[in-house]
């Protein structure tokens, strides 16, 4: 077997066993490709995200739900900590260079949602400030400013908690109206976004990595 | 016939029997801002005493013209009386319901205390439901709600560990669900025995936008037929987010009621399910209420009623910053539009 075949035999075994969340798999495979010598930033943007972004087109076809994302996760991960710390600093040249600060506002203690978001995030390169759940609305801005941050990404998963967005849309766009704000929840619509004068949104995990894939498939044909 | 009262409204929908006009109620938390200013207090503390949960439920119930009244308003009532910490956000000036910061880790580990109706803040709700009896429950009906038992369960176990499980450990999941579902029968019978009118079941966490319909139909619906069927009438089934798809499943429960919200499709769901079953729903609480123009109001009450649902009601809780106005045009035009007979039910 050449070199690249080998190659492309080990970016479809990581990608089907995201889509499949197979872990151990994608565990042993991540290893067999720093074994082989192969790059390991080629195998997490054409393996682990390719698998994903094969898994957000399930989800949009109603084939996979937010557990099957979670469990996809999840084998993303095993492959991603044994191959991150292996990527070539020329490679990290290549990567997105933004930083995102994120966090559910208080009052709201699901993160399932910002922890898919994240996730991708760092498989497209960019470094992330999570600030974990429940935050004081104060807090997004001060992080934003302590670290410069390209974006902010708000999560709410209930009506009842959403409103705290609007508070830190204002905290931060007061201060720099250049930061991209993105809102995420099942309460939140276009027309909240607006009203909020937030940038963009997602209004399920689901549709979270999907706008995450969408960025990081960019990212992929940039580079092709 | 003598004037229908509030409560023969709402409790003949519920039977089918023709009634005057649409109901205007809901089977979510609808405590407003505006009617806890009148009580002198502050949001947080409607939470915390029995007196303060009625009060507010009685004098959202008086400013804005509602049918009923229903308690409590948060969702940690159970988790807390099993044992886990509640943070009530005393001291925070902005709108926020309480949660549970730290829940356990898997399923077994859940504990579920035999006096759990004497712990924490249960003994609370269960004298406001007994206050709201004593002084209204002659005109109005009492309203209250139950979480469902998945939703339930991702109170009480970190929601993500909950999900992975349901695909990896099911045995797991299904055990500490079947343990809900007899605490659910039981309070359920309870909160009617104490003076409820309804009771909701929220079942919010099983949409299709989050667990497959597949999924609902193994893990889900099962245990909700269990709890409807050792439930008395009115039975309610309510679940918010994508529902489009497990609609029919929704309707295969028991529950002689289904609660939507704004995103389900409603004039599919309704040729879904037939004209049998009451279909409630689905204005948007936060919107409607809290930011819509009064035009946009009635079209948006219009667009239900035409959908055919049998009561307009939220999707949700109503996000108590309302504006007064807005609060009190969306219950006249529910009144004013709603005096045709529904699918469901006729009219006098």
């Amino acid at each position: 077997m050449s070199k690249e075949e080998l190659r492309e035999e080990l970016l479809k075994t990581l990608s089907d066993s995201v889509v499949n969340f197979e872990e151990e798999k994608v565990g042993e495979t991540a290893q067999r490709v720093l074994d082989e010598g192969l790059d390991a930033y080629d195998a997490v943007m054409n393996g682990l995200a390719a698998g994903m972004e094969i898994v957000g087109e399930l989800y949009d076809k109603h084939e996979y739900f937010v557990p099957e994302l979670l469990m996809c996760a999840d084998a993303l991960y095993a492959g991603l900590d044994i191959l991150r710390p292996h990527i070539k600093m020329e490679d990290q040249d290549q990567r997105l260079k933004g930083q995102v600060v994120m966090g559910t506002v208080q009052g709201d203690v699901h993160d399932i949602g910002k922890n898919l978001i994240k996730m991708m995030f760092e498989v497209a390169g960019f470094t992330v400030h999570d600030l974990g759940r429940d935050v004081p609305l104060e807090k997004f801005a001060e992080e934003q400013m302590r670290t410069d941050s390209d974006i902010v990404a708000l999560s709410a998963m209930m009506t009842t908690t959403m409103m705290g967005m609007k508070k830190v849309v204002e905290m931060i766009k007061a201060k720099n109206p250049n930061v991209a704000i993105m809102l995420g929840g099942a309460p939140v619509t276009k027309d909240v976004t607006e009203l909020f004068g937030a940038d963009g949104y997602a209004e399920s995990a689901g549709n979270a990595v999907q706008e995450a894939i969408k960025m990081i498939s960019r990212l992929r044909e940039i580079q092709k | 016939m003598a004037a229908m009262t509030s409560r023969e409204r709402v409790l003949r929908l519920f039977a089918r029997e023709p009634i005057d006009t649409m109901p205007c109620f809901s089977g979510q938390g609808m405590v407003t801002v505006p009617a806890i200013e009148t009580l002198g207090i502050r949001f947080p503390q409607v939470h915390l005493t029995a007196e303060n949960m009625a009060a507010s439920a009685m004098r959202s119930m008086e400013m804005f013209d509602f049918d009923s009244a229903v308690v409590p308003y948060d969702m940690c009532t159970i988790p807390e009386a099993f044992g886990l910490e509640v943070s009530i956000y005393e001291n925070v000036e902005d709108i926020l319901f309480p949660t549970i910061p730290k829940k356990w880790g898997t399923p077994e580990e859940v504990q579920i205390p035999s006096d759990y109706l004497q712990r924490g803040r249960m003994p609370l709700v269960s004298q406001a439901i007994t206050l709201l009896k004593e002084r209204i429950g002659r005109t109005h009906a009492i309203g209250t709600w139950i979480l469902g038992p998945f939703t339930l369960a991702g109170q009480l176990v970190e929601l993500d560990v909950l999900m992975k499980m349901s695909i990896k450990a099911r045995a797991k999941v299904e055990a500490l669900l079947d343990k809900l579902v007899d605490l659910i029968i039981d309070l359920g019978r309870h909160y009617r025995e104490i003076g409820a009118d309804y009771v909701n079941l929220r079942e919010m966490g099983t949409g299709a936008d989050i667990l497959s319909p597949r999924m609902f139909k193994i893990l889900i619906q099962p245990r909700l037929r269990k709890i409807f069927e050792s439930w008395n009438s009115p039975r309610i089934l309510h679940i918010c987010g994508s529902t489009d798809l497990i609609i029919e499943l929704m309707n295969d429960c028991g529950a002689e009621a289904i609660s939507v919200d704004h995103k389900n499709t409603l004039s599919e769901s309704r040729s879904k399910i037939g004209s049998e079953v009451i279909l409630l729903g689905d204005y948007d609480g936060f919107t409607l209420p809290g930011q819509a123009s009064f035009e946009e109001i009635e079209q948006a009450i219009k667009r239900c009623i035409e959908s055919g649902v049998d009561a307009v009601w939220p999707g949700c809780d109503i996000w108590p910053e309302v504006r007064s106005d807005n609060l009190k045009v969306i219950n006249s035009s529910i009144k004013k539009l709603g005096n045709s007979p529904t699918p469901a039910v006729g009219r006098f």
